[in-house]
C-alpha cells in the first residue's frame, strides 16, 4: 500500500519552475530522505504535499486518495504531520499551550466554546504524557521562545509525533542542532513504528545515511536520482552535484 | 489573552480564590455603590458598562484572534437601530422584542460583512472593515425609513418596557439591568476565551500557518470569532439604543468603531478585563473633557491613544495584573 | 453623447485627485508595509494651507499648491520621524498609530481653521470654462486631469527609472538584503513618506477646486483612497492610477444615472473586487 504518490507534480513561480514534473511513490512505513543543494525545491515539494502551496500541475495521492485540491487542515485530519524548516512553534505561548493546541487540532472538541481547554482529560493526559516523554514537563509553563533551540526542535518533532500521524514530513530537522542533539533526533526517528511513513529533507549526512532506506536527490526541481543509500553514494551524477561534500 | 488566566494542567486550588478576588470585589462595588450615587452618575456608569461590553466583545476578535477591525460600530449601531426602528415604525419598546431582533440583525450583518472582510487579512482586513462600516453609515444616512422625518437618525428613544403592568424602568433599575446583562456576557466571554475554541484563536493569531497544518480550519475560526464578536457588539448596541435618546449614523461610523479599539489597547489587549479598564478610563476622561474642554475631546482621545501605543502597548491592565500577581503571591497562592 | 463625454471628463478629473491620494498611500504601503491612515488628514491640511495662502492672503494659486504640499509633507515627516520610526517593525502598531493622528490632526485643524467649510477655489487663470462639444466645461477640471497625468508620469518615472525608486522596490522585496548592501533604508523611508505626504497636500489643493476644504475631509478622503487601493491594487503607481480612474468614472456615471445611489456604486465595485480578486486589479497577491 502506498502512503504517498506524487505524479507529474510541478510548481511554477512566474517563469521559474521550483518543482518540475516530479513523480515518485512511497510505501507505508518507508523511510525516505530527500536531499539536494539549496534551492533544489525540497521545501516547495513539502509545501505541495502538505498543502501550503497549490500545485501548478500534477496530482498527489495520500493513502490512495487524491488530495491535490484538499486544503492543508484537512490533510492533517487525513494523517499528515509536518515539522517546518524554521521552527513554527508558537513562540509567545507556553510549552503546555503549544502542546494542547497541537493535540487538539484533529479532535472534534477543538470547536467547543464553553468548557475550559483543560477540561478535556483525554487530551490533557496525552499532553502530560507527551511532554514528559520529551523531558519538557518541568518547563511546561515556560514560553517556547525561552527554550533552547535544541529543545524547541525536539518539541516540534515530538508534538508532530503526538498526533499519531500516518505520514510525517520533517523539513531539515537537524538544522542548527549540536551533534548530540542531532543524534537524539536520529534515535527518535529510528524508534518510530512501521505504521508511520517518514519523509525527511535534510543536509546532515549522519542523519541521512543513519535513517534512510531510500534517498531521492533533487536538483533544480527535478529528480536526479532515486534509490538505496548505496546506489546514491556511488551515483556519478550525484557526486557531480555534491562535488566537495564530505561523506 | 494567553497569560492572564493561565489554566495550566495542574493549577493549585487555593490560588484560584486569590486570583479572582479583585474581580469579585469589582462586581460587589458595581452592585452596591451606584445605589448611593446620583442618577447622573448612574447614567455615566451605565454608559461605561455598555461600552465595556462593546469593547470586551470586540476584543474576542481583536485581542484574541488578532482581527483588526475598524468597523465594529456597524454591529453596535445595527443593534441600536433595530431598537429604534421598532419604536419608530412599530411603536414597540418591549425589551423581549427589541433585544432578540437587535442581536439578530447585528449578527446577520456581521455574518455578511465577515465573509467579505475575511477575503483579506492583516491591515487590509482593517481597511475593508472600515469601508464596510462606512457603507452602513451611508445607508443609514440615505434610507429614509431609517430616519425620523426631518433629521438624521431616529430620536425619541427611551428605556425599555417589559410588558408588565405598573413596572417601568428608571435610570437606576436600567443600570442594574445593564449590569446584569454585562456580567452574564463577561462570563460567557470568559468561558469562550478559555475554551478549546478560544485557545485556538490565540494560536491562529500567533501562527496561522502552523495551526492549519495541525488541522484547524483557520478561516472558519476567524469567521466564527468575528460573528460572535459582532453579536456582542449588537447586545451593547441594543442596550445603547435604550440608553441614548437618539441613534444616528454616527453610531455606525468609524468614530464609534474607534472606541472599542482604543479601549482595548489602552486597557490592555492581552488581559481578559483590559477592555473594561480601558472603557473606564475613556469614559471617565470623556466625562472630564465634556466639562472642561468639550471641543478638544477628539484631540485628547487621539493623544491618549498615541501615547498608549508608543509607551504602554500592553495596556494599563497588564501593569495592574502584574501588580496584583505580586501581591497575591505574597498573601495567598500555593505554588504547585 | 456629449453627456457621456462630460461624465467621462468629470470622472477623470475626480479620478485624478483620487489617484494622487491613493498613489502616495499605496507606495508607502508597498515600501514600508504600513498604511498611513492619516493620509486623508494630510490632504486636508494641504487644502487648508493652500486656502490660507491662495484665498485668504490672495497669493497665486501655484504658491498655494506649493505651500500646501510642503505643509502636508512636513506634518507627515513629524509623524514618521517622531513616532513611527520608534515602532520599527511593528507594522500593526504603526498603522493604528496613524489613526490616532487622524483624530489629533483633525481636531487641530478644527482649532486653527474653524468648522466652517471653505468653498472650492482655483487659480484666476483657471476659473471659468472652455467650450467642449458645445458645452461649457470648467477649466479647472481640465487642469486637474492634465496635472494628474504629468504627476503620474513623474511618479512612474521615479518608481521605475531612478535609483531611489529601485531602492524602494528592493526594500519592498527584501529589507535585509537592501540594508546589507549599505543602503540607508531609514532615510529612504523618511524620504518616501515625505514625498507621499507632499503629494497628498498637493492633491488637497488641487482637489479643493472641486470639493473645497472642510473638516470631515480627513476621513472622507481616507475612505475614497482605500477603496481606490482595494480596487486598483497595492504598491504601484499604475495600480493607483487604474483604481483612481475607474472609481472616478464609475462614480461620475453612477451619479448621472442613479443619483440616489451616490457613493454606493463605489462600494459595490469594492465588494465585487474583494470577492472576485482580493489583491486588486494590479496588485501583488495579498
Amino acid at each position: 500500500m502506498e502512503a504517498l504518490r506524487v505524479e507529474g507534480l510541478s510548481k511554477n513561480f512566474g517563469g521559474v519552475s521550483a518543482v518540475d514534473n516530479v513523480s515518485f511513490g512511497v510505501e507505508v512505513g518507508e523511510r525516505l530522505v530527500i536531499i539536494g543543494p539549496n534551492g533544489a525545491g525540497k521545501t516547495t515539494l513539502f509545501n505541495l504535499i502538505n498543502g501550503q502551496l497549490p500545485a501548478t500541475s500534477g496530482r498527489i495521492f495520500f493513502l490512495g486518495q487524491d488530495i491535490t485540491a484538499i486544503p492543508t487542515h484537512r490533510r492533517a485530519h487525513l494523517g499528515q504531520a509536518r515539522a517546518f524548516q524554521i521552527i513554527s512553534l508558537l513562540l509567545n505561548l507556553s510549552v503546555v499551550d503549544n502542546a494542547l493546541l497541537a493535540l487538539h487540532g484533529t479532535k472534534p472538541y477543538r470547536f467547543k466554546l464553553f468548557r475550559p481547554i483543560t477540561h478535556y482529560k483525554l487530551i490533557s493526559d496525552k499532553v502530560q504524557e507527551t511532554l514528559k516523554a520529551l523531558d519538557l514537563w518541568g518547563k511546561r509553563d515556560e514560553l517556547v521562545k525561552n527554550l533552547s533551540y535544541g529543545e524547541q526542535r525536539r518539541m516540534e518533532i515530538g508534538l508532530s509525533l503526538g498526533l499519531q500521524p500516518k505520514l510525517l514530513l520533517l523539513d531539515e530537522p537537524s538544522a542548527g542542532l549540536t551533534m548530540e542533539e542531532c543524534s537524539g533526533i536520529i534515535d527518535m526517528i529510528k524508534n518510530l513504528g512501521l505504521d508511520i511513513t517518514v519523509i525527511i529533507v535534510d543536509h546532515d549526512m549522519d542523519l541521512v545515511f543513519g535513517v534512510a532506506e531510500r534517498i531521492i536527490v533533487l536538483h533544480y526541481g527535478q529528480i536526479i536520482a532515486d534509490g538505496t543509500p548505496e546506489q546514491i553514494q556511488t551515483d556519478p551524477r550525484v557526486k557531480e552535484i555534491y562535488l566537495g561534500i564530505e561523506e | 489573552m494567553e497569560t492572564a488566566k493561565q489554566e495550566t494542567i495542574t493549577q493549585p486550588e487555593g490560588s484560584q480564590l486569590v486570583t479572582f478576588a479583585p474581580h469579585v470585589a469589582g462586581v460587589v462595588i458595581l452592585v452596591i455603590l451606584p445605589a448611593f450615587l446620583s442618577s447622573y452618575i448612574q447614567s455615566v456608569m451605565t454608559r461605561f458598562l455598555i461600552f465595556a461590553l462593546f469593547a470586551m466583545g470586540y476584543n474576542l476578535a481583536f485581542g484574541c484572534a488578532g482581527l483588526i477591525s475598524l468597523g465594529h460600530a456597524a454591529y453596535f449601531g445595527a443593534g441600536g437601530y433595530a431598537v429604534a426602528v421598532l419604536k419608530l415604525h412599530y411603536g414597540s419598546n418591549l425589551f423581549w422584542v427589541g433585544a432578540p431582533v437587535g442581536i439578530l440583525v447585528a449578527t446577520l450583518i456581521a455574518a455578511i460583512f465577515g465573509i467579505i472582510a475575511l477575503r483579506v487579512s492583516g491591515i487590509y482586513f482593517l481597511l475593508v472593515t472600515f469601508a464596510l462600516g462606512q457603507l452602513l453609515y451611508s445607508v443609514a444616512w440615505n434610507v429614509s425609513w431609517l430616519n425620523t422625518p426631518g433629521m438624521q437618525g431616529i430620536a425619541g428613544l427611551s428605556l425599555p418596557s417589559f410588558g408588565i403592568a405598573g413596572f417601568t424602568l428608571n435610570t437606576t433599575s436600567f443600570y442594574y439591568l445593564v449590569l446584569l446583562v454585562s456580567l452574564i456576557c463577561f462570563y460567557l466571554l470568559f468561558r469562550m476565551v478559555n475554551s478549546p475554541f478560544g485557545r485556538a484563536l490565540v494560536g491562529i493569531r500567533e501562527g496561522e500557518a502552523r495551526m492549519r497544518s495541525l488541522g484547524y480550519n483557520t478561516w472558519l475560526y476567524k469567521y466564527i470569532a468575528f460573528v460572535i464578536s459582532g453579536a456582542f457588539a449588537g447586545i451593547a448596541g441594543v442596550l445603547f439604543g435604550y440608553y441614548n435618546y437618539l441613534i444616528s449614523p454616527t453610531h455606525l461610523g468609524v468614530g464609534t468603531s474607534f472606541l472599542p479599539m482604543c479601549m482595548a489597547i489602552i486597557g490592555g489587549v492581552g488581559t481578559f478585563l483590559g477592555p473594561v479598564i480601558g472603557a473606564a478610563i475613556i469614559i471617565f476622561v470623556e466625562l472630564f473633557a465634556s466639562i472642561m474642554t468639550p471641543e478638544r475631546w477628539p484631540l485628547i482621545l487621539g493623544g491618549l491613544f498615541v501615547l498608549a501605543i508608543m509607551f504602554a502597548r500592553e495596556g494599563i491592565g497588564v501593569y495592574l495584573w502584574r501588580l496584583w500577581n505580586k501581591v497575591s503571591y505574597h498573601y495567598g497562592s500555593i505554588k504547585g | 453623447m456629449e453627456q457621456v463625454i462630460i461624465n467621462l471628463l468629470n470622472g477623470l478629473s475626480y479620478g485624478m485627485v483620487l489617484f494622487l491620494i491613493a498613489s502616495g498611500m499605496s507606495v508607502v504601503m508597498g515600501a514600508m508595509n504600513i498604511i498611513n491612515l492619516a493620509h486623508g488628514v494630510l490632504y486636508m491640511v494641504g487644502g487648508y494651507v493652500g486656502w490660507t495662502i491662495a484665498v485668504k492672503l490672495g497669493a497665486p494659486f501655484a504658491l498655494g499648491l506649493l505651500t500646501g504640499g510642503l505643509a502636508a509633507g512636513f506634518t507627515g515627516l513629524v509623524i514618521e520621524r517622531g513616532f513611527l520610526r520608534h515602532l520599527y517593525r511593528q507594522t500593526n502598531e504603526q498603522v493604528l498609530l496613524t489613526f490616532g493622528f487622524v483624530y489629533i490632526l483633525t481636531n487641530l485643524s478644527l482649532w486653527v481653521w474653524g468648522g466652517w467649510p471653505r468653498m472650492p477655489f482655483t487659480a484666476k487663470v483657471l476659473s471659468g470654462s472652455i467650450e467642449i462639444l458645445g458645452k461649457a466645461y470648467p477649466k479647472a477640471r481640465l487642469a486637474i486631469i492634465f496635472i494628474g497625468f504629468v504627476l503620474a508620469i513623474v511618479l512612474w518615472w521615479l518608481q521605475d527609472r531612478t535609483r531611489v525608486g529601485a531602492m524602494v522596490r528592493a526594500g519592498m522585496d527584501n529589507k535585509e538584503m537592501t540594508m546589507g548592501l549599505g543602503i540607508n533604508l531609514e532615510r529612504v523611508f523618511s524620504l518616501v513618506f515625505f514625498v507621499a505626504s507632499c503629494i497628498a497636500g498637493v492633491a488637497g489643493v488641487l482637489g479643493a477646486q472641486l470639493l473645497g476644504v472642510y473638516n470631515a475631509l480627513g476621513l472622507e478622503i481616507l475612505l475614497l483612497a482605500l477603496i481606490v487601493i482595494i480596487v486598483g491594487g497595492v504598491g504601484s503607481v499604475q495600480g493607483a492610477l487604474i483604481g483612481g480612474i475607474l472609481i472616478g468614472v464609475i462614480d461620475a456615471f453612477g451619479r448621472a444615472l442613479f443619483p440616489k445611489l451616490a457613493m454606493f456604486t463605489m462600494y459595490f465595485t469594492m465588494i465585487i473586487i474583494l470577492l472576485v480578486r482580493p489583491s486588486g486589479l494590479l496588485g501583488r497577491r495579498v
